[in-house]
C-alpha cells in the first residue's frame, strides 16, 4: 500500500490460530481495500476458512496478527461485537425463528423499535419493510419464514443482517443449497448491495459462479494465504493448482495397488438405479462390486450423504430400485438394511455414529448382537475373539473394552464407529467421511482396514470432503454436482484438480 | 490401602454418592437423636412405607434411562385400584386379579405412552400429560367417586402378610429391585434402553428397535405403576377415586436424586433405591422428631438441586484428585460405573 493512501477498509495481517494440536491459521492475511467489491474466500476442507470466518464475525478469538478496520486494529469478542464494527455474517446453516414473521425475522436480536415500554409493531413493521425494499426482497413481512423458500429465508438473514448497518457481509457458501433460478436472484441482490456501498466477503467453491462474481480472490492453504489479487488475474486452473499447491499429495500407490483386484467380471454387491431424493439428488445409478472401493465427491449439499443414507434407509422411502448380490432390495429402515448385510459408517461419530456414554465393548458389538434375543443374558465373551480381533486389525487396545466410550480420542472413537460394522463383516459398507478430524495415524489404520476388508469381498461406498482421501482409498470417484453424478472417473488416471473442478460444476 | 473389591464398589457409587453418604448420615443422625427412630419395627415401617414410591420409581428408572419421563402414573395406580375392587367383587380369584392389574398398567402404559412416545414420536410431556389426564376422568367416572372397601385376602396379604418375619411389601420391593437390576445390567434389552437414552439416532442406525424397545419401557412402568396401585388398596384397604398426583413427581424426583440423568442413558436403579430411601428416612425421621412433613419437601427440593448440581462438579473432582496416581485399570473401573449399579 502506498503511503498517503487511505487505509482499507479491512485487513488481516498474519491471523494464527491453534486448536490443541492443530494449527488451523498459519499466516491468513485479506484486505479489502474499500466498500463496494465482492471478495470472494476460496480453500480447501481444512484450509483454515471457516476458521477465518469466525474471527472476522466475532466466534472465534485469534492467537496473533491484527484485524483492523479502516486502519484502526480491532477483537471482536462476540458476534455481537463484531456487528457492532459493521460486520455480519450469513452462516452455511440457514438460522431463522421458523414460527416468527419476516418483519420479526429481520428485526431480531437488535432491530426492533421500542417506545415506551414495549416493542412498536407498526414502526418495527415499517423499518423492517424499508431493509427489503432496499434488497429489493418482494415478501409479505407478515409471513412466517416456515412458509419461505430456503432461498428466500436465506434473503430474510441477509435482511437481518443489514439492519445492523453492516459494511461487511460475510457469506458462506451461500449458494450450496440453492437451485440455479434461486442462485441468479441471489447474485442480483448480491450486486445491488455491492452498488449501495456493502462489501462482500464470499465463499464458494463453484468455478463458475464465483468468477462471474468476484472482483477480488484470496485464497488458503494450510492456513496460509497462499495467493490474493484480482479475479482477473486468476484463471480457473491457476485457482485450482493455488488450492492444491504445487507438488501433488503423495500416498496414491495404496489406491492404485489395490485397485489391481477389481474387475468388470466381479460379481455386483450393490446395484443402483433411478436413485431420487427430492431436492438433493437425481437420478443416482450405481455398480459396486464386489471388492470394490467407490468414491463420492463433491461440494456441500451436491447430495452425497442423501446417496448413502437412502441406501441404508436411514431417510424415508427413496424412489429408486436397488439390488443387493442381484436380490431386489427396498431400503425401509436399518434393521432390514443390516440384514441384507450392508452398514453405514454416519458421518458424525459422536452424536449418530456412537452411544458415547456407553463402554468401548457395548458399542463394538452393538451391531453384532441387534437381533439377539433381548431378554436372553449377554454370554460372556460372545463374539469376544470377533471384537478382539476387529480390534487388534485396527490397532485399538483391547484393553480399552470397558472403558467409556467419551474419554477415547476422536481417531480412537472412528475406530470403534467403523468397528462396529467389522465385528458382522458387511457384504456392502457405506462409509460417511470417514476418517473426518482424526490424526494421522489412526486415518492409515483405519484406511489399510478398509483395504483389507475390500480385498477379502467387502464392496465400499465412501463418501469423503477430502480429495486427497479418495484417491488414497478408491478404485474410482463418482463426483456430483447439484444432486446428479457428473463423472466416473478411475482412479489411477485422474487427479485432485480435475475433481475440484468437476464438483465446482466446470466441465472438464 | 483398600481392598480393591471395595474400591471398585466405591467406584461404582460415584453417580449417586451424595445420596449414598446423606442417607448414611441421616440415618445416623436419627438413631442418634430418635430413640424410636432406630427400632426394628420402625425401619420396617418407614421401609414398607415407601413401598408404592418404590416399586413406581423402580420403572420409572428405564423411563428416564431412555430420555423420557412419566407423569401418568399416579393415573394408573388409582385406575388399578378401582380395576382391582371391582374384578374382586366380581369373584375373580385374588391372585389372578393382581396379575390382570399388572397386565392393564402394562397395556396402559404401553399403548398409550409407548405408542405415543416411541413409534409416532409426540413429545413425553403432552403424551404423559394428556394420559394423566384423561386417566384421572376415567377413575372418578368409573368409580363414580366412590371409594370400594376390600376386604378380600389376596389385598391383605400384598400389604400385611409377614414372611420370614418381613412385612410382605419389603420382599415385593427386594423382588422387584432384583428384577430391575438384572434387567438393566444383564438383558440385550437394558443396553437397549441406555443406548436409546444416550443417543436414540445411533441406536437406530446400528439396527436396535427402538420403537419397540420405547413401548416395552413404558409398558413396564404402567406395569410397575399398576402393582404399587394394587398394594396400596391392601395397605388403605380400600380403592379411592382420587388420583395421587405426586406420586409421578416424587418418583421422578427419587430417580434423579440417584443419579440418573434426566436427558437419559446414565444411573441405573441401584441408585433410585437410595433416592426412594433419602426421602422415606427424611420423611420418618422429621415426623419423629415432631418437625411438620413439610419440611420434608422443602429439603427433599434443595437436596434435588445440590444433588443435580453436583453431579456437574463431583466426577472432575474425583478423577483429578485420584488422576495422578491411577491406572489404566483404574479408569477402566470408574468408567465401568457408567452403567450404574
Amino acid at each position: 500500500m502506498v503511503d498517503g493512501h487511505p487505509a482499507p477498509l479491512l485487513r488481516l495481517e498474519g491471523v494464527q490460530k491453534t486448536f490443541g494440536p492443530t494449527r488451523a491459521l498459519k499466516d491468513a492475511n485479506l484486505t479489502i481495500p474499500t466498500g463496494g467489491v465482492v471478495h470472494v474466500l476460496i480453500g480447501e476442507n481444512g484450509s483454515g476458512k471457516s476458521t477465518l470466518l469466525g474471527v472476522l464475525s466475532g466466534q472465534i478469538r485469534h492467537d496473533a496478527g491484527t484485524v483492523s478496520l479502516e486502519g484502526r486494529p480491532v477483537r471482536f469478542g462476540s458476534p455481537v461485537a463484531a456487528l457492532r464494527h459493521g460486520v455480519a455474517m450469513v452462516s452455511q446453516e440457514i438460522a431463522v425463528a421458523p414460527d416468527l414473521s419476516v418483519a420479526e425475522n429481520v428485526l431480531l436480536g437488535r432491530g426492533q423499535v421500542r417506545r415506551w415500554a414495549g416493542i412498536s409493531r407498526s414502526a418495527s413493521r415499517s423499518k423492517a419493510q424499508g431493509v427489503l425494499e432496499r434488497l429489493d426482497f418482494d415478501v409479505d413481512p407478515d409471513c412466517p419464514v416456515r412458509r419461505l423458500r430456503p432461498d428466500q429465508r436465506q434473503m430474510v438473514e441477509i435482511a437481518r443482517a443489514l439492519t445492523a448497518e453492516a459494511r461487511i457481509l460475510i457469506l458462506d457458501e451461500p449458494t450450496s443449497s440453492l437451485t440455479d433460478d434461486e442462485v441468479g436472484s441471489l447474485f442480483a441482490t448480491v450486486r445491488r448491495l455491492k452498488a449501495q456501498g456493502v462489501a462482500i466477503i464470499f465463499v464458494s467453491h463453484r468455478m463458475q459462479e464465483l468468477f462471474e462474481i468476484a472482483d477480488d480472490i484470496t485464497v488458503l492453504r494450510d492456513g496460509v494465504t497462499v495467493a490474493e489479487g484480482s479475479a482477473a488475474s486468476f484463471t480457473p486452473e491457476s485457482l485450482v493448482s493455488a488450492m492444491l499447491g504445487e507438488d501433488p499429495p503423495a500416498g496414491r500407490e495404496g489406491g492404485s495397488a489395490a485397485s489391481a483386484g477389481v474387475g468388470s467380471d466381479d460379481p455386483v454387491a450393490l446395484r443402483v438405479s433411478g436413485l431420487v431424493v427430492p431436492g438433493s439428488v437425481e437420478d443416482f445409478r450405481l455398480d459396486l462390486r464386489r471388492g470394490e472401493i467407490v468414491g463420492l465427491a463433491g461440494l456441500v449439499g451436491a447430495g452425497r450423504s442423501e446417496v448413502l443414507e437412502s441406501i441404508f434407509g436411514a431417510r424415508g422411502h427413496a424412489a429408486g430400485t436397488f439390488e443387493i448380490h442381484g436380490k431386489p432390495y427396498v431400503p425401509h429402515g436399518p434393521r432390514r438394511a443390516i440384514a441384507h448385510g450392508i452398514g453405514f459408517v454416519p458421518a458424525d461419530r459422536k452424536a449418530d455414529g456412537l452411544v458415547l456414554g456407553m463402554s468401548v465393548g457395548a458399542n463394538m458389538t452393538m451391531v453384532d448382537t441387534h437381533d439377539a434375543p433381548r431378554l436372553a443374558p449377554p454370554a460372556r465373551g460372545r463374539g469376544a475373539a470377533t471384537v478382539a480381533r476387529v480390534a487388534a486389525s485396527l490397532r485399538l487396545n483391547p484393553q480399552l473394552a470397558e472403558t467409556g466410550t467419551a474419554r477415547l480420542s476422536g481417531g480412537n472413537q472412528q475406530k470403534v464407529a467403523v468397528a462396529k460394522w467389522l465385528v458382522r463383516r458387511p457384504g456392502v459398507l457405506l462409509l460417511d467421511e470417514p476418517t473426518r478430524g482424526v490424526d494421522v495415524m489412526a486415518k492409515a489404520d483405519i484406511h489399510q482396514e478398509l483395504r483389507a476388508i475390500a480385498a477379502a469381498g467387502s464392496a465400499l461406498l465412501v463418501n469423503s470432503s477430502e480429495i486427497d482421501e479418495l484417491l488414497t482409498l478408491c478404485h474410482r470417484v463418482l463426483v456430483m454436482f447439484r444432486g446428479r453424478v457428473v463423472a466416473d472417473l478411475a482412479v489411477p488416471d485422474t487427479d485432485d484438480s480435475e475433481i475440484l473442478k468437476l464438483a465446482g460444476g466446470q466441465p472438464c | 490401602m483398600l481392598n480393591p473389591l471395595i474400591r471398585r464398589a466405591w467406584a461404582s457409587t460415584s453417580q449417586f454418592r451424595l445420596v449414598l453418604l446423606l442417607v448414611v448420615a441421616m440415618f445416623a443422625f436419627f438413631a442418634l437423636t430418635q430413640p424410636a427412630f432406630s427400632t426394628s419395627t420402625n425401619v420396617q415401617n418407614l421401609v414398607a412405607n415407601s413401598s408404592l414410591l418404590w416399586v413406581v420409581a423402580m420403572g420409572m428408572t428405564f423411563v428416564l434411562l431412555s430420555g423420557g419421563f412419566d407423569l401418568s402414573v399416579g393415573a394408573t395406580a388409582a385406575l388399578t385400584g378401582i380395576l382391582m375392587a371391582k374384578s374382586l367383587e366380581l369373584g375373580i380369584p385374588g391372585p389372578l386379579v393382581v396379575v390382570l392389574c399388572v397386565a392393564a398398567g402394562a397395556l396402559v402404559g404401553g399403548l398409550l405412552n409407548g405408542v405415543a412416545v416411541g413409534k409416532v414420536g409426540l413429545s413425553v410431556f403432552v403424551v404423559t400429560l394428556a394420559t394423566m389426564t384423561s386417566l384421572t376422568g376415567v377413575v372418578s367416572l368409573w368409580s363414580g367417586s366412590n371409594s370400594f372397601l376390600v376386604t378380600a385376602p389376596a389385598a391383605k396379604w400384598l400389604a400385611t402378610e409377614r414372611f420370614l418375619g418381613l412385612p410382605m411389601p419389603i420382599w415385593i420391593m427386594a423382588a422387584v429391585f432384583l428384577v430391575a437390576l438384572y434387567v438393566q445390567n444383564r438383558t440385550y434389552f437394558g443396553r437397549d434402553v441406555y443406548a436409546i437414552g444416550g443417543s436414540a439416532t445411533a441406536a437406530r442406525l446400528s439396527g436396535i428397535h427402538v420403537p419397540r424397545t420405547l413401548i416395552i419401557v413404558y409398558a413396564v412402568a404402567g406395569a410397575c405403576a399398576a402393582l404399587a396401585g394394587t398394594i396400596g388398596v391392601g395397605r388403605v384397604g380400600a380403592a379411592v377415586p382420587t388420583v395421587d398426583s405426586t406420586l409421578a413427581l416424587q418418583a421422578i424426583a427419587a430417580v434423579l436424586l440417584g443419579g440418573t440423568a434426566l436427558t437419559g442413558g446414565s444411573g441405573g436403579v441401584g441408585g433410585t433405591a437410595l433416592g426412594v430411601l433419602f426421602i422415606a428416612i427424611l420423611q420418618n425421621g422429621l415426623s419423629l422428631a415432631g418437625v411438620a412433613s413439610d419440611w420434608q419437601n422443602v429439603v427433599t427440593g434443595v437436596i434435588l438441586i445440590v444433588a443435580v448440581a453436583g453431579d456437574r462438579i463431583d466426577p472432575r473432582l474425583i478423577t483429578r484428585r485420584r488422576s495422578p496416581s491411577s491406572t489404566a485399570v483404574d479408569r477402566a473401573t470408574l468408567s465401568a460405573s457408567s452403567r450404574g449399579a
